[in-house]
């Protein structure tokens, strides 16, 4: 593992992307030398509030892709594992995304030799609907001219089109009910460690990306960029790193605090109550990669008599098959009809798991997760 | 009523589902309320089938397994035994209380054992009533 400061050579991409736009720049590199067949990254639709996934095969088309937004889907592991398994890809993944591509590796869902991930640091995602009422509550400016946002020293910042800036804490953005998804504001994995490199701009001066290359396919990406000219390098100094681990440190710590205030306040059979066995969580997950073999759908576990349907039969199946697996992305409580607090129950279930085992899903070294492990060790 | 109590028991082939053959050879008296299931190993054994009991009405689910370092499978009974913590974790959640759910190990030639171990879980079960799933 070491660490590098990096920009892009390129005037355009420089220009375009976030922090130097080295992370562009290793994109087009992978493509233009076929290392991959296509990239999968995320560029905006309409607006900043508006990221989706996109799936680019010519280097001329990774410029709309440059830039970061926080208005971004977590749904890249799924993606990738659904459509792109057999092409060799480069993606961009925040931690969740990272965790989940983890934890489809280990289910042979991803070729990891087919898959070169650049890692994004990350602290955390906004919902777009959400986003947009938060800056007309907050902000003085119009939801619509907002250019590009940033979170930084716990400020969620946003930037309009004639260069103006404008603050407000995330903190008390989170206290009224917006700011952050609560997924991101208890997520303690900040750094996608397990992705070949780590790009962010902590710790980082100006226009120039920190990263922290994590394998040896993370160390020939970066060597490969600065020999085709693409990508400029130097060694960070002391405090760069330091300052780095800091952030981190107490993005850490602020997500444990939260933690300890979620996970006792929710009452779990008052939420269950409410289901209604739609299917949707399941379908969403990206850890739940059985489809129409899944468990749920066997005929033995239909529940259509009951109505409403008995909670352990749908949730606590669910449960028992992946909550130790669970990244935390939050994608099921964003399509939960009934807005049962999905990921919040599965993620404490996760810790109570880790508190156990110590495997945090997607980030632990271990070949398998120690449920299906042949070990034999008792907990 | 303490004897209208279901006990879903899923036994493994080899020791516990002999344990109990022993405990019935030798006429020993144990609660009645024990509906045995027999499986091939405790390995085989997967949260959902514990929870599909508890959904149908049981009020109390018991496994029987080989003891550690006995499977007959070799690791059966090691996977088992990890999984079942998974199982009292998501018991809690659902308000049934991780008493209903007991494992034990019980070899072939253990009837007394099988017997202690039907008596005390009867007891614990009448104890705690019917279960109401909410």
């Amino acid at each position: 593992m070491s660490y590098v400061l990096a920009k892009s050579q390129n005037e355009d991409i420089h220009k375009a992307g976030e922090c130097g736009g080295a992370v562009t720049s290793i994109l087009k590199y992978l493509l233009d030398e076929e290392i991959v067949d296509g990239v999968l990254a995320i560029s905006p639709c309409d607006d900043v509030y508006d990221g989706i996934p996109t799936f680019v095969t010519d280097s001329q088309d990774l410029m709309k892709t440059a830039g970061s937004y926080h208005c971004a889907p977590t749904m890249i592991g799924d993606l990738v594992q659904k459509y792109l398994f057999d092409k060799k890809i480069a993606v961009t993944a925040k931690p969740c995304d990272m965790r989940a591509i983890e934890e489809l590796i280990i289910r042979h869902k991803i070729n990891k030799d087919n898959i070169y991930v650049i890692g994004l640091n990350c602290g955390g995602t906004v919902p777009p609907v959400a986003g947009r009422k938060m800056i007309d509550l907050f902000y003085e400016a119009d939801p619509d001219d907002v250019v590009s946002e940033e979170i930084d020293k716990g400020q969620f910042i946003i930037e309009l089109a004639d260069g103006t800036e404008e603050a407000v804490k995330i903190h008390d953005l989170e206290n009224e009910g917006y700011g952050r998804r609560t997924n991101c504001q208890r997520c303690d994995v900040k750094i996608p460690r397990k992705a070949n490199i780590a790009c962010g701009n902590w710790g980082a001066e100006d226009g120039w990306t920190f990263i922290e290359i994590n394998d040896e396919k993370g160390q020939e990406m970066i060597d490969g960029a600065k020999k085709a000219g693409i990508l400029e390098t130097k060694n960070p100094a002391e405090p760069a790193i330091e300052g780095r681990k800091k952030v981190e440190g107490i993005m850490i710590k602020m997500a444990n605090k939260i933690q300890d205030k979620m996970y006792p306040t929710v009452s779990e059979m008052d939420e269950w109550n409410r289901c209604i066995s739609c299917y949707a969580c399941r379908d969403v997950c990206p850890i739940c990669w059985c489809y129409e073999n899944c468990e749920l759908n066997k005929p033995f576990f239909k529940d259509e008599q009951n109505v409403p349907p008995t909670p352990i039969a749908f949730q606590g199946v669910r449960l028992s098959h992946m909550s130790f697996s669970c990244v935390d992305c939050g994608q099921c409580d964003d399509v939960c009809p009934m807005d049962i607090p999905v990921s919040l129950i599965f993620d404490k279930l996760q810790k109570k798991y880790f508190n156990r085992t110590g495997y945090v899903a997607g980030v632990s070294d271990d070949i398998k997760p120690p449920l299906y492990s042949p070990e034999k060790t008792e907990l | 009523m303490a004897d209208d109590l279901k006990i879903v028991g899923l036994l493994c082939n080899w020791c516990c589902y002999g344990g109990a053959d022993t405990a019935g050879t030798a006429r020993m008296q144990y609660p009645p309320n024990i509906r045995i299931i027999r499986v091939m190993c405790s390995g085989r054994i997967s949260p959902s089938m514990v929870f599909k009991a508890f959904q149908e009405g049981a009020d109390g689910v018991f496994v029987g397994g080989c003891h550690i370092g006995d499977c007959h499978y070799d690791a059966g009974n090691y996977k088992w035994s990890r999984r079942s913590k998974i199982v009292e974790d998501i018991l809690e959640e659902f308000g049934i209380e991780k008493e209903r759910f007991r494992h034990e190990w019980i070899s072939a030639s253990e009837g007394e054992k099988f017997k202690t171990t039907m008596e005390e879980f009867h007891k614990t079960l009448s104890a705690l009533g019917p279960l109401e799933l909410e």
